[in-house]
């Protein structure tokens, strides 16, 4: 028999024991040799080769260490239903954890580590686990880590996420790219097997724009691993050959290595590409490593397969126990056999496939039955071939706990529960098949209902509302030739319903030859030796490591609905999401209950089918892309200037420019006495700007604002409020009347784009007859304050011609004009206290005008003055900023401003709730100044003043603090503060008890701190 | 007398040199925003007599005359385009036009950035940051409509096939300049459905 396999030196000494086969081996190129790394050891493999493949064929079985026991694991499946062996690939900032190394495709230089194993593979300390398993029954954790309360965050939870747990995260930040990418289409298909191409290729006949999505490298699904011809094609052939059909159509878009993650409501779906992960050099040509691909199709066409059920026997996790379909495909696509010597155990006709394929390739291989017959071809074949088969017999015992050694054959009738006779006999590996599970995964994720069907002993698609049929063996059609004929009637109906009007192309069902089945046989249990569950356990759900006896426990305490078993046990969770467990579990809870399967139900779908990296999520938007940043027309001069940033919505403004040696609270308070002393500059581009004109603009304002606006003369300005509804202040600023029926409103930096929004839903949905229109310009202009006692000096040197005087430029006015070469519009208002001119100009000139404006400031001591001086100004002088001073039910009463909420106004925003009881009512909080009793105690931001401090809270609490600095101005700190009838507290000393049981006390005073009579501003 | 200097939102960025699109920033365009009735058949006549031609009334269209464009906007606002140095003047003859006409016009050409994309994939390249179809047929060359772009709202102007201009905020015009720079970074082409050559 040797002579049958390739012969290889290394695979030799490593093991042995010769398993990469001489012959075939449809995936790989023996002539292309790659190296890679797995658990720090040099592997040898082919192109084409899975790393489970690789390592497989050097005779490695154990793959990991499953979750909860520890126990030896391996390779089960033949790709994504893969539960066992997951690895983390990458090194450093590039692992990503948790892929199943079934679907990871080798090349020179990969790195790849088992998980959840410690120290080693090979000796793992949390095996101890399976030895004391007997005392770790389902719900272990949730009946052992529930008390005492204080052990959970210090003791559990570290010992539970140490033990248990996949794999690990990366530790450093992603250096590789991602990307989103969008596309619309008029038919999805997903699943490129035969179902999925033939679909594919009669949707595209009509000139539909149909994608074709398949999670492989390769498409064709498992058409090479099925038996029959189409015509005189082998099935594969025909797959392949309308492969290259479909690829080459313009109006088909092909994703390979792309798994369809999710589907979400009106087939919006979406599909991570792992575009590099199969190559490196494609990264360093400036692909991105995934791209997340966000699906919008009209029609979708689901041939998702179907995945081989594992058998509930004792210990059927051993590493060399497999799905039969997995053994198949290594052997037919990477020439590797999983042993020399094993047993395919079934209870359908289809694992004979894998019983023949092995026997070809000269391995020996004997079947166990669970039926007591079965005339189906494939079986007869088998038997004609001399192919050892025990029929009405189980797996009852698998000897070897790193490997498969031996496996005891037992005589079986269906639903027997003990063995009466078994047999041992030698073997090295397992195939093993209970039928075929249609995966539901996407029909389900978006509301699709499915049916029990007692032939395939599984759920199928049902009824759907949104546009999308299923397929295929994802539809439970397990036969070619009706899956053809289904897929092509899918593929034209979809796109007939895309394309009314486009003619079918004409078709004719090829003849199909392809072997006769016979029935299968459910077998959820088989029968173990010696005593049930102790040392034999039956997994049914191999990554979550849920046993039978797990499942039958949670019945026996009362977890009737299979939704809180699931969580009980855990069964069905993670990144298996039922793939190989669901099914099987189903049938163990049935027979425990005498229920049928589809009374107990089945659990949620839920995506992702398979784990998809962060990076494909986050896509393009991380690092300086994370946060859309909005940058004044000065910004890259601030920076430039050192400045440090604080965040105003989306904006970044300077809070301050710290000089050489200088920190934040000293460049602050140098930024301040500059301003008053001298004069400062202010980058107030961020301001909100909305032109507003039309015949009815003034009566217009006059309801958006509390104090009246009609009567504001062309040339002028005037502050306002704005309330809401409700009363309470939303907004303030300066607006100007530009011409009789034009005005210029200013809003808060942060309120720009609400208050446009706001003066547009009221014109639009309220005030329909007012001819208004509402502009916003907030961006067209850079916008500066220029503030202090030599602000006009400033300007003058600026340019002569500009007339500041008073008389011609008096405070609350503004002007047109050009100062040298700037277009400009001038207001002279103020925001400091101060003799102040805030100057706008285009904003594609501001950089030019900034620095123009410090040049012509130099010889008066010029400063600019960031976001924080600004504040400390403002408060210095007690003016309100809306959202320190106000917290959205304050209002213009409550600050003190019922000078500008006009009487004789008619009807306004707020008015008539201002009118309410409880707005006018007594002891309300009202806007006052407080001194701290010591001058350089600062009190905290929202700390509470209490009508009598007692030991510890609770405190009667009477008031806050809004606003709160040192005032270098004043030489002493200052606060501005909501008291309950603060108003009429004057000179009242408060307590405000702060954290660790210090009392600042403090004396109410008018918010008026520096310059009272307001003659600065009109200096 | 000092001299106006004119530094346009993206002036410090060099041409990208590893994009497999053509980027750059469309400096010096004038703008404005104008307000008016679609009803409104003096606002109308009155808009052609200076422009020349008709506003586009259909939505997400755009008309062009010689260096003049006009992109709809919405059912009361559009978007004219010009030569920066006659933004100026255009404004004032508009207003003049329009005289005591409800309307309102304003000169916004330095609000927004443009930044123009040129060559084959353009398309694509966008749709890497917005949910519309632009490989639709529904998106031929004079299409403009506000999209959701990255992060950010942004106005698309298809001007030719291979030809893209997007209009951002001018705040936002680096934040856009980044994600467009890794958007078509040579190598990370997607070309969709028959574009794969």
């Amino acid at each position: 028999m040797g002579g049958l396999f390739y012969s290889e030196s290394e695979d030799k000494e490593m093991t042995g024991k010769p398993y990469r086969l001489a012959a075939s081996g449809s995936h790989i190129d023996r002539s292309k040799r790659l190296s890679f790394q797995f658990d720090g050891r040099e592997v040898s493999g082919f192109a084409g080769d899975t790393l489970a493949s690789a390592v497989l064929a050097q005779g490695q079985k154990l793959f990991g260490r499953s979750f909860k026991y520890h126990r030896p694991r391996g390779v089960v499946g033949l790709g994504s239903e893969e539960m066992n062996a997951l690895v983390g690939v990458g090194t450093g900032g590039h692992l990503e954890p948790n892929l199943r190394a079934t679907q990871v495709e080798v090349f020179n230089g990969l790195v790849a580590q088992s998980q959840n194993r410690w120290p080693s593979l090979t000796f793992d300390v949390g095996a101890i686990n399976s030895k004391v398993s007997r005392f770790i029954p389902g719900g272990f954790y949730y009946k052992t880590f529930m008390w005492p309360q204080s052990f959970w965050k210090h003791v559990y939870e570290p010992f539970i996420r140490r033990a248990a747990g996949l794999g690990k995260a990366a530790s450093e930040p992603d250096p590789d790219s991602y990307e989103h990418m969008h596309v619309h289409v008029d038919v999805l298909v997903v699943g490129g097997g035969l179902a999925g191409l033939t679909a594919a290729e009669a949707a595209a006949a009509s000139g539909a724009r149909v994608m074709l999505v398949d999670e492989n490298p390769l498409l064709g699904g498992i058409a090479d691993l099925t038996a029959g011809k189409v015509g005189v094609m082998y099935i594969v052939d025909h797959a392949l050959a309308a492969a290259a059909r479909l690829q080459s159509l313009p109006n088909v878009h092909v994703l390979c290595r792309s798994t369809v993650v999710g589907h979400y409501a009106h087939n919006y779906l979406m599909a991570c590409e792992r575009v590099a992960d199969h190559d490196p050099s494609l990264l360093a040509a400036g692909a991105p490593r995934h791209r997340l691909w966000k699906i919008r199709a009209a029609q979708v066409i689901l041939a998702t397969g179907a995945l081989e059920r594992p058998i509930a026997f004792a210990n059927n996790d051993r590493p060399g126990i497999m799905l039969a379909s997995a053994v198949s495909g290594l052997l037919a696509r990477q020439a590797v056999a999983m042993g020399s010597n094993g047993i395919v155990f079934t209870n359908n006709d289809n694992a004979y496939l894998t019983a023949l394929a092995l026997k070809k390739a000269g391995v020996g291989v004997r079947v166990v039955d669970s039926r007591l017959r079965s005339d189906g071809a494939l079986v007869q074949r088998s038997l004609a071939e001399g192919i050892d088969v025990s029929f009405g017999s189980v797996i009852s015992a698998v000897e070897g706990s790193q490997g498969v050694r031996a496996a005891k054959i037992a005589a079986y009738r269906k639903g027997q529960g003990r063995v009466i006779t078994e047999k041992k006999v030698y073997c090295d590996f397992i195939a093993m098949s209970g039928g075929w599970n249609p995966v539901l995964h996407l029909w389900c994720h978006n509301g699709g209902k499915i049916k029990f069907d007692t032939v395939l002993a599984s759920f199928r698609p049902d009824k759907h509302s949104d546009a999308i049929a299923a397929i295929g063996a994802a539809n439970g059609t397990m036969t070619v030739s009706e899956t053809l004929a289904e897929a092509h009637m899918a593929g034209e109906a979809a796109a007939k319903a895309v394309k009314p009007k486009a003619k079918a192309a004409k078709f004719k069902l090829p003849v199909v030859e392809e072997p006769k089945s016979a029935a299968l046989e459910p077998l959820w249990f088989a029968p173990a030796t010696g005593k049930y569950n102790e040392g034999n356990k039956h997994f049914i759900d191999f990554q979550n490591d849920v046993t039978v006896a797990d499942l039958e426990l949670a019945q026996r305490e009362g977890y009737e609905s299979v939704e809180h078993t699931k969580r009980y046990t855990t069964f069905g969770m993670a990144t298996d999401q039922g793939k190989t467990s669901n099914i099987n579990g189903l049938g163990v809870l049935s027979e425990a209950t005498g229920k049928t399967i589809p009374e107990i139900g089945i659990t949620t779908f839920r995506p992702p089918y398979t784990p998809y990296s962060f990076g494909s999520i986050a896509g393009a938007l991380t690092g300086n892309l994370f946060l859309p940043v909005r940058r004044t027309p000065i910004f890259d001069w601030h920076v430039e200037r050192g400045a440090v940033f604080e965040p105003v919505g989306q904006w970044r403004r300077a809070y301050t420019y710290p000089g050489a040696g200088e920190d934040k609270h000293a460049s602050i308070t140098r930024e301040i006495l500059s301003v008053r002393n001298k004069v400062g500059l202010l980058d107030a581009s961020t301001l909100g700007k909305i032109e507003i004109k039309g015949p009815d603009a003034a009566e217009f304002l006059d309801r958006v604002y509390t104090n009246m606006f009609s009567t504001l003369k062309v040339g002028k300005c005037r502050y306002g409020l704005m309330m809401n509804e409700l009363g309470f202040l939303t907004d303030d600023g300066v607006t100007v009347r530009l011409a009789d029926d034009h005005f210029l409103m200013h809003t808060t930096s942060g309120g720009a784009d609400r208050i446009a929004a706001h003066l547009e839903e009221w014109l639009q949905t309220e005030w329909t007859q007012y001819k208004v229109f509402v502009t916003p310009v907030t961006e067209q202009w850079a916008q500066f304050a220029i503030a202090g006692p030599k602000a006009r000096d400033v300007m003058a040197k600026l340019d002569p011609d500009f007339d500041l005087s008073n008389e011609a430029f008096p405070h609350m006015s503004f002007k047109v004009g050009k100062l040298g070469g700037y277009p400009v519009r001038v207001f002279r208002i103020s925001f400091s206290g101060e003799q102040s001119y805030e100057v706008a100009t285009p904003a594609n000139l501001g950089r030019g005008l900034w620095e123009a404006v410090l040049d012509a400031g130099t010889e008066f001591g010029i400063e600019p003055y960031g976001t924080e001086a600004l504040h400390v100004l403002r408060a210095e002088k007690g003016y309100i900023v809306v959202g320190d001073e106000t917290d959205g039910t304050t209002t213009p009463i409550d600050v003190g401003l019922e000078s500008l909420v006009s009487k004789k106004k008619a009807d306004f925003l707020g008015k008539r709730s201002l009118e309410q009881s409880y707005l006018k009512g007594p002891n309300r909080k009202q806007l006052v100044g407080l001194l701290t009793e010591d001058p350089i105690e600062v009190l905290p931001d929202g700390a509470y003043a209490v009508r009598v401090v007692k030991d510890k809270p609770p405190m009667e609490m009477i008031g806050q603090v809004t606003s709160t600095y040192m005032s270098p101005t004043l030489g002493r700190s200052i606060a501005m503060a909501l008291i309950e009838n603060g108003r009429s507290r004057m000179g009242e000393t408060l307590s405000f008890p702060l954290e660790g049981g210090k009392v600042v006390k403090a004396k109410i005073t008018d918010t008026v701190f520096y310059d009272k009579d307001g003659g600065r501003i009109h200096d | 007398m000092i001299e106006a200097k004119y530094e346009s939102a993206l002036a410090n960025r060099s041409e990208p040199s590893n994009a497999s699109i053509l980027i750059r920033e469309m400096n010096g365009r004038g703008m404005i925003d104008v307000r008016g009735a679609a009803a409104d058949r003096k606002f109308l006549a009155a808009m052609k007599s200076v422009l020349g031609f008709d506003l586009p009334k259909v939505p997400r269209s755009s008309a062009t005359w010689g260096d003049v464009r006009a992109l709809w906007l919405s059912t009361d606002q559009w978007l004219i385009t010009c030569n920066g140095t006659k933004a100026d003047e255009l404004s004032a003859a508009l207003v003049a036009a329009l005289g005591g006409l409800h309307s309102l016009v304003v000169n916004v050409s330095d609000m927004r950035a443009v930044i123009r994309l040129e060559g084959e994939g353009v398309r694509e390249t966008v749709m890497k940051g917005t949910s519309i179809d632009l490989t639709d047929g529904d998106y031929p060359p004079g299409t403009v409509r506000r999209m959701r772009f990255a992060e950010i709202a942004a106005l698309l102007h298809i001007v030719e096939d291979n030809v893209i201009e997007i209009y951002v905020f001018r705040s936002y015009a680096d934040y856009v300049w980044e994600f467009l720079l890794k958007a078509a970074r040579k190598g990370s082409e997607v070309r969709l459905f028959g574009n794969r050559g």
